[in-house]
């Protein structure tokens, strides 16, 4: 009887409670944890051609931003064949409802122009179509009919961080090694192209053994090994002139994985002498170098942060390769990589946050990422040999090369997200390896 | 039925030289005949006069056949095997009898590592081929070392096998101060 | 001959005999299947399990398709969407390509009246079935696993029908019928369109499409508590720690505050469009709470849609993550959240708080 009055009264207090509680009448609060990730459905129509000799264009560049919004794993185009409305003047109103019908969340239009100097002039407006409202301001681009590309990969750039946030990376070039021939005896050639793999050109030809190449930060000049002279030599190119000089060149030293430092100014990169491999800096300009590592083990595959403050670094100093910080003026290093397996090839992200390496375990190769401390390592590939990462210039996505087994095997460039997600083959006419990613031009 | 034997043992002889006369062309055009750089070497690697040459104690295709111009080493290492070591004496022999003849001693790795460290680590291969040998007394200034890290491998299969042969330092000479 | 030789002859016999035919009698090989697998490393199998995870995400595709809403409604605009609703299911045929065959069914709907929609909207559910029949039970296993308030997540295909003659019966008072035939249409496109884009991992996703059917059964369990003992009630809503659940037989305009099952069927719906697969690393890493203004029939007034915090990020991230919010209020709401209309005093505005946390890569 006892324990029933104590229940009752225990309930009316409880009932009492809520009415004082309501008397507050806030509003309704919720909190929303977890949701979905998905592509976001998009639309770009055709362009429209101010006139018909730009009609051509007009399409090719939609088409070219449909493929960089596509590439990049975060966006779904819906085909033109959905569209409900045509866009067929630049400055007319979007009719909203027809594109939330085809469920585009996101709506590209634009204009191509072709102006009275023989300039191509583009005109953009990215619409949030769900709000109902424009996407940031529209925006006009200009340039030479040839590089109506570059145009268009500008425009996905702006589509690109308007709505994710994240930096573009389309407008940029990926210098490359490429390879024909059967696996004993590769020709090499440098390479360029733009990072969707258009407009490939070559800038030595394949009579040398040619490795690694990296682009300055300012995209201007390339840093690659060269076998010209019989022997691994670091090499400087300019990207415009396609001229070349060697660097470093001490009789009786082979030198090799140059990389630039964050001014351009200084390369640092990996000397042999008497069998041992270290790592230096040389000043660009004077030619004066300096030693950075002084150990018996092979120290190589240096990479600067984005501050220049510090140097990444490739070392079997321990009896199995892993991974330091050192410096960038040389010094102590401390390792960063803690995992069982062989790390190598690090590459310190634009952002500065991550680094990417190769690691390989257990008879196979990943391309993995991890803080710069060496915490979060998160593998995202797994093959018979990848290798060689290198940075978009957003610090999102990663490109590498990937080479399959036996004597067929060939090499592949290859993305993937950060994420882990995406992991697409970069397409190229013949086999590839080694991508340098330039930045942003 | 005697004479048959007798024939077929004459044929048989005949077949045996046939097949090492065979097996000893294969071998010779087993070293590579394509070397990219040395092209010294190339002309006197080939095959024509193997045959003769190979006898020829004095003869560059007597110390590739003969004495073994090349060392194998096990998976990341540089250190040389006994058999290494003994190979590499016949080289210091070679060397100090055949004067004219200087040596590049090429690195190399197989496949299953990166770019760079495979450059690294066929240096440090050839080094220890270049250090043997200056220890055996074969003068310094006609050895010179280059690595070719992962790129050239001589089997191209993707199996221990193959990467056992690419481990290897190999020992080039040529005629005349260098390369 | 010895014994030996005659063991030794018949052992042989035995052998020889039974290598050469014994294969006669061994069981045909069971026929495998060769399945297509695609060969993914450890690594990428975890970084997609753990992408997946969290996306519940096909149902969200569906509602988009629905969403004529409010909005348009006062414009002129509306008096184009009879002709879109027409045009609509012949680009959904377009979009997913694999939604045709199902979108078929659906051009009648525009034309039918509201008393036929009834057996058709039971056809999606019953297609759903058939396209998935072993994910049907799956919808059970998430919600065990996410949402707490076991309320909201009865035995969905059971409760999918209840669920559609429901949805049926609100309009119905509303006479709001051309309204009713797109939300007719929209499951039917979600479904398919979950087929097309399912990787292996993703199918369990398509269950979710049935979701949205159970929120206007949200209310139902609000009353079936209260029928029990007041008792009963007072104490689970204390357990649930929420604003306590009165009988809501109460039928007054301010009415009693929000069920927990409410608020999660409100939480629920909006997590579906809240799309964070295109959100920067820096957005992933800001929280952002935003206040919207809903109108009566649960849908939220889109100009009324404000940022009033955030933290964690840059103004840009901000901006960013609050787009996305945005969106998904607004996707998501297009049908009306559902929520008790008498009740509306309680969430007239709602503030939600975006927190991505457990979106970010792991």
């Amino acid at each position: 009887m006892m324990t029933r009055i104590l229940t009752l009264l225990a309930a009316l207090l409880l009932l009492a409670l809520p009415p004082m509680a309501t008397a507050q009448d806030g509003p309704l609060r919720i909190e929303i944890t977890e949701g979905v990730i998905e592509p976001l459905p998009f639309a770009v129509p055709d362009f429209v051609a101010g006139d018909a000799a730009s009609a051509e264009m007009s399409r090719n560049i939609a088409r070219v931003i449909a493929a960089d919004l596509v590439g990049t794993g975060l966006f779904r185009e819906i085909s033109q064949d959905a569209f409900i409305s045509r866009v067929t003047s630049f400055s007319s109103p979007v009719q909203f409802a027809d594109w939330k019908a085809i469920n585009a969340q996101a709506l590209i239009t634009g204009a191509v122009d072709v102006d009275s100097t023989g300039k191509v002039v583009v005109r953009f407006r990215v619409w949030d179509v769900f709000a109902g409202k424009e996407l940031e301001n529209g925006l006009q681009l200009v340039g030479t009919t040839d590089g109506w590309r570059r145009i268009a990969h500008k425009v996905a750039d702006q589509v690109y961080s308007r709505i994710t946030g994240e930096g573009g990376y389309f407008d940029s070039r990926v210098v490359f090694v490429a390879e024909t021939g059967p696996k004993g005896q590769r020709a090499k050639r440098l390479a360029i192209m733009d990072y969707d793999g258009a407009n490939v050109k070559y800038l030595t030809d394949s009579a040398n053994i040619v490795l690694a190449p990296r682009f300055s930060p300012t995209g201007d000049r390339i840093l690659y090994t060269s076998y010209e002279t019989g022997f691994p030599r670091v090499y400087l190119l300019d990207v415009a002139s396609v001229s070349r000089r060697e660097l470093e060149n001490q009789v009786g030293t082979m030198s090799f994985a140059p990389r630039f430092s964050p001014d351009g100014r200084t390369v640092v990169y990996s000397l042999i002498t008497g069998g041992n491999t270290d790592i230096y800096r040389m000043d660009i300009g004077s030619g004066a170098s300096a030693r950075l590592t002084s150990a018996p083990s092979i120290e190589t595959a240096p990479s600067y942060s984005p501050d220049g403050s510090q140097i990444v670094f490739e070392s079997d100093r321990s009896g199995s390769n892993h991974l330091y910080v050192m410096p960038a003026g040389g010094g102590e290093a401390r390792r960063i990589s803690s995992g069982k397996g062989q790390y190598g090839t690090p590459v310190w992200s634009p952002r500065g946050d991550y680094i990417a390496f190769t690691k390989q375990s257990k008879g196979r190769f990943h391309i993995g990422v991890m803080r710069t401390d060496g915490s979060e390592e998160r593998l995202l590939t797994a093959s018979f040999l990848d290798e060689g990462p290198t940075w978009a210039p957003n610090g999102r996505v990663i490109m590498f090369t990937r080479e399959t087994q036996g004597a067929q095997g060939q090499a592949r460039l290859y993305s993937v997200d950060i994420t882990g997600r995406n992991l697409r083959q970069v397409s190229t006419a013949t086999g590839a390896s080694d991508p340098s990613w330039s930045p942003l031009q | 039925m005697e004479n048959t034997f007798i024939e077929r043992g004459r044929t048989m002889k005949l077949m045996q030289k046939a097949l090492i006369l065979g097996a000893v062309l294969a071998l010779a055009a087993c070293t590579n005949p394509d070397r990219f750089d040395d092209t010294n070497n190339v002309d006197l690697n080939n095959g024509a006069g193997m045959a003769g040459s190979a006898s020829d104690p004095t003869s560059p295709a007597y110390f590739q056949q003969t004495v073994g111009d090349r060392v194998l080493f096990p998976v990341n290492q540089h250190t040389l095997t006994a058999q290494a070591q003994q190979t590499l004496n016949g080289q210091a022999n070679w060397l100090l009898t055949n004067t004219d003849y200087d040596a590049l001693i090429e690195g190399h790795a197989d496949e299953r590592g990166t770019r760079e460290y495979n450059v690294a680590l066929g240096a440090r291969r050839a080094n220890s081929v270049h250090e043997y040998l200056i220890s055996q007394g074969v003068p310094a200034n006609r050895l010179r070392v280059v690595s070719y890290g992962k790129e050239r491998p001589v089997e191209i299969c993707s199996d221990e096998g193959c990467y056992a042969q690419n481990r290897r330092a190999v020992t080039v000479i040529s005629i005349g101060p260098g390369v | 001959m010895n014994t030996g030789q005659i063991i030794s002859g018949a052992g042989h016999t035995i052998l020889i005999g039974w290598a050469l035919i014994g294969n006669l009698f061994a069981a045909t090989p069971k026929p495998f299947e060769v399945t297509q697998v695609t060969a993914v490393s450890t690594e990428e199998f975890n970084a997609i399990m753990a992408a997946q995870r969290p996306p519940q995400a096909a149902s969200d595709v569906a509602v988009p398709d629905a969403p004529e809403v409010s909005p348009d409604s006062p414009d002129l605009s509306s008096q184009t969407d009879p002709a879109t609703e027409q045009a609509q299911p012949e680009t959904t045929e377009n979009t997913p390509p694999d939604a045709a065959p199902d979108v078929a069914e659906l051009t009648p709907l525009p034309e039918a009246e509201v008393e036929d929609t009834s057996p058709e909207l039971q056809q999606p559910s019953e297609d759903v079935a058939a396209l998935l029949p072993e994910t049907s039970e799956r919808p059970k296993q998430r919600p065990v696993e996410r949402v707490a308030p076991e309320q909201v997540d009865p035995p969905e295909p059971d409760t999918a029908i209840d669920d559609v003659v429901r949805e049926e019966v609100v309009p119905d008072e509303a006479a709001e019928v051309p309204q009713e035939e797109t939300e007719a249409t929209a499951p039917e496109a979600a479904a398919t369109e979950i087929v097309t884009e399912a990787e292996q991992m993703a199918a369990a996703a398509v269950t979710r499409s049935l979701r949205p059917k159970t929120r206007p059964k949200a209310p139902k369990p609000a009353e079936e508590p209260a029928q029990p003992s007041a008792i009963e009630a007072a104490l689970q809503a204390a357990q649930d720690n929420v604003t306590d659940t009165e009988p809501a037989s109460r039928p007054t305009p301010s009415g009693p505050p929000l069920t927990g099952g409410e608020k999660d069927a409100l939480r629920v719906a909006v997590q579906q469009c809240w799309n964070v697969g295109s959100l920067s690393t820096e957005a992933l890493n800001t929280t952002v709470v935003v206040a919207v203004d809903m109108s009566e029939d649960s849908r939220p007034v889109p100009g009324s849609i404000r940022m009033i915090g955030s933290s964690g990020g840059s103004d840009t991230a901000a901006r960013q993550a609050f787009e996305t919010a945005r969106r998904a209020i607004i996707r998501c709401g297009a049908r009306g959240f559902s929520l008790p209309v008498e009740k509306y005093a309680h969430w007239q505005t709602i503030e939600m708080t975006f927190n991505p946390e457990k979106m970010r890569i792991k």
